[in-house]
């Protein structure tokens, strides 16, 4: 048995294509790793994490566990469609292996099998086993053909606008699987055999067409079958279908530790090409919802980066919530992506910038704690009052940071693209940290806290939010609050809680004040109260209608006053509703009894 | 004979319409039409983080911009730090830090000419 027939050929040049510029791609893309990225990847492979990276592929590649959690019907759909077709590989692999023996088959002899195997014995456990696979495919199509007319169905208000090329490639995919049916049941119809699928199908027109009629259409289909398998092929490396093998190795990457920074590097394509276009980040999106905007989003962000064609106010317009992120079946680091795209946009040489800042020290005070009120916080003194009547209740002895005036902790400007400009700020505070010899670091901006956490080199300071701190204060008993009858709700400022993990510590506090209730969405889930200072197009009218959005979800919930834990996030609430906003600090600060 | 009292009359301020470039203060508002609701307030200014340390005047510069003044624009916008307190406080709700990006860039682009 030769296993060649002149069809097979659009899918073995195809196939051919397919893997040499796949090679191309990953070999560009790892040579150019940065040595420390190449060393993490060398030292961390031969490991515990290689398995777990296994399991994740698994997971995640072929089952797509976290579209499941999504919504079970695309769950559903993309499992079909990835752990479907594997199988079908990998099963029909098996079932060549136990026909014919243990020998060498070449590829299109496992793929095109059935037109091949007509002589040899036929295994019924297989030829049920293999249509049973096939149908399961076809019903991932079948939901995929849905889906584009009713997205909704899948809960999905909206889904991605494709571009040509993706809707070419998908035109070829959505055209294998009923080619492969018609050309193996005509095999069936001509040689018999098959099993519940092909087979009856297969009868179904041996019953109504002479051989004669039958020969000819069964070469028309294999002829079409390969080339959609070809073409498809070509157009993969090209298309959203590239993640089918870039989320692999991303998964292989990112176990050994390996990420995105703040400027652009090769690591990064890894994560773009990992994209499918999915379009699950677009229903999270506020600017999307609220506003409209429909071309920022970031599988469009991520779309225009691979393809050069990002213009300035996609990279821009994004408030870095994370709500897409957070949703992401892929886990890609969207807010490093956007971010480094705006560092190559803007970031300048900064020789002599912020030089004005040598020796300038506005700090008060002296002790062990430093408070950091952040530029927010000292435009909303309210919570600053707050802070003090708190820390003097608690009888803390108090370094003041910024009381009177101080340096921006530089994650705005690092946020803007600005990236080599904001380390002259980060620099600076941290010297005038250390000058103080102050051994924990309060501060009551989110903003802050997440630079100071992530960027700064703080070793041996402690960074707190207020609410860490707080909780610590009233677990320590150092603190007396009158637990009242108030209800309240919390807003998850985006910094805060996605950015920093801190959901539980405000909610805590709260607790010990009055009874809190929950906004519909809430925790990793919660909205953005849109005046982020991440996004740099947003109008004031839109960063006002968000709010108000915001605001309506947090009083259907009938607190009565709405607590938040960012000076930001207070003020662009409270734009939006009449009832009051406070910070945490004001209401933990209000519910001090005299004695304590 | 003069005579000298410890301070003087600063040369009267005029506007130099043949001095000024117009042409570049449009091409800036054309980008950010809404600067031209600005009512001159200088709240943008009283917040300013960076104008507490220096005599950084962000109401001076944009008002300089939009009359065609551009001499050492360039370095003295730079001293901003886009903390956006400005943005926060501004009563025309005008897109602050936007406005100094828009001058970044168009000077940056101006200078590099």
């Amino acid at each position: 048995m030769t296993f060649y027939a002149p069809f097979t050929l659009p899918f073995i040049i195809g196939a051919l294509a397919m893997f040499l510029i796949l090679g191309i791609k990953w070999g560009i893309w790892t040579s150019r790793l940065t040595k420390p990225q190449k060393r993490l990847l060398l030292r961390n492979l031969p490991t515990r994490r290689f398995l777990a990276a296994l399991w994740e592929s698994v997971r995640e590649a072929l089952l797509h566990r976290r579209i499941w959690r999504v919504n079970p019907l695309l769950g559903y759909m993309h499992t079909s469609l990835a752990f479907g077709w594997f199988l079908l590989i990998a099963v029909g692999w098996i079932e060549t292996l136990v026909v014919i023996g243990p020998r060498f088959v070449p590829l299109q002899g496992h793929v095109f099998f059935k037109y091949f195997a007509t002589e040899l014995p036929h295994d019924p456990f297989f030829e049920q086993t293999m249509d049973l696979l096939l149908l399961f495919v076809l019903s991932g199509v079948a939901l995929a053909w849905m889906k584009r007319m009713r997205a909704r169905m899948m809960g999905m208000r909206r889904t991605t606008r494709h571009v040509a090329g993706d809707r070419f490639a998908l035109t070829a995919l959505w055209c294998v699987f009923p080619l492969r049916l018609a050309a193996e049941s005509l095999v069936c119809a001509l040689h018999g055999g098959g099993g519940f699928l092909t087979g009856s199908l297969g009868r179904l027109l041996a019953a109504h067409l002479s051989p004669e009629t039958l020969a000819p259409l069964n070469e028309a289909a294999w002829w079409c079958y390969s080339t959609a398998l070809g073409v498809f092929f070509v157009a993969l490396p090209f298309s959203r279908y590239m993640h089918i093998f870039t989320e692999i190795p991303l998964i292989f990457l990112r176990r050994c530790g390996i990420r995105s920074s703040e400027k652009k590097g090769f690591f990064d394509h890894f994560q773009i090409e990992a994209c499918s276009r999915c379009g699950i980040c677009i229903d999270p999106c506020q600017l999307q919802r609220t506003l409209g905007a429909d071309d920022v989003q970031s599988v469009y962000f991520l779309r225009d980066r691979r393809y050069r064609t990002l213009r300035r106010r996609v990279t821009d317009h994004c408030l870095m919530c994370g709500r897409c992120a957070e949703r992401c079946p892929v886990g890609i680091d969207l807010n490093t992506l956007r971010l480094n795209a705006r560092t190559s946009l803007r970031n300048i040489p900064t020789d002599r910038r912020y030089d004005y800042l040598l020796g300038i020290d506005r700090s008060a005070g002296a002790g062990r704690v430093g408070y950091f009120a952040g530029c927010m916080t000292l435009q909303t003194p309210r919570t600053l009052r707050a802070m003090e009547r708190i820390f003097r209740a608690a009888g803390e002895e108090v370094w003041w940071a910024d009381r009177d005036g101080g340096v921006c902790c530089g994650r705005p400007l690092k946020l803007s693209g600005e990236v080599d400009a904001a380390r002259k700020m980060m620099a600076y505070n941290t010297e005038l940290f250390r000058r103080h010899g102050i051994a924990t670091l309060v501060t009551s901006c989110p903003i802050c806290l997440k630079v100071f956490r992530e960027d700064y080199r703080l070793e041996g300071i402690e960074v707190l939010h207020h609410s860490e701190y707080l909780l610590r204060l009233l677990q320590a008993g150092r603190l007396a609050l009158q637990r009242g009858e108030r209800l309240f709700t919390y807003h998850d400022p985006c910094e805060l809680g996605r950015g920093s993990g801190i959901y539980d510590e405000p909610r805590a506090v709260i607790e010990a004040i009055g009874t809190l209730t929950e906004p519909a969405e809430t925790r990793e889930e919660a909205l953005c109260c849109g005046s982020s200072v991440a996004d740099l197009e947003i109008t004031d009218g839109e960063q006002l209608a968000i709010a108000r959005d915001v605001a309506a979800s947090l009083e259907r919930t009938g607190a009565e006053t709405i607590v938040t834990a960012c000076p930001l996030c207070k003020k662009a609430i409270g734009r939006g509703t009449e009832r009051p906003v406070a910070d945490l600090a004001e209401v933990v600060a209000e519910a001090l009894t005299q004695t304590a | 004979m003069a005579l000298d009292f410890g301070y003087g009359i600063s040369k009267p301020r005029s506007i130099d319409l043949d001095r000024n470039e117009f042409y570049k203060g449009n091409a800036v508002l054309g980008k950010m039409p809404e600067l031209q609701t600005c009512i001159g307030c200088g709240s943008c200014t009283a917040t300013c983080t960076a104008g507490a340390l220096t005599d950084f005047n962000f109401r001076r510069l944009h008002t300089r911009i939009r009359r065609g003044e551009f001499k050492g624009i360039y370095d003295e916008i730079n001293k901003c730090m886009l903390c956006g307190k400005c943005r926060l406080t501004c009563p025309r709700g005008i897109n602050t830090r936007g406005v100094v990006q828009l001058i970044k860039r168009n000077m940056g682009e101006l200078q590099s000419e």
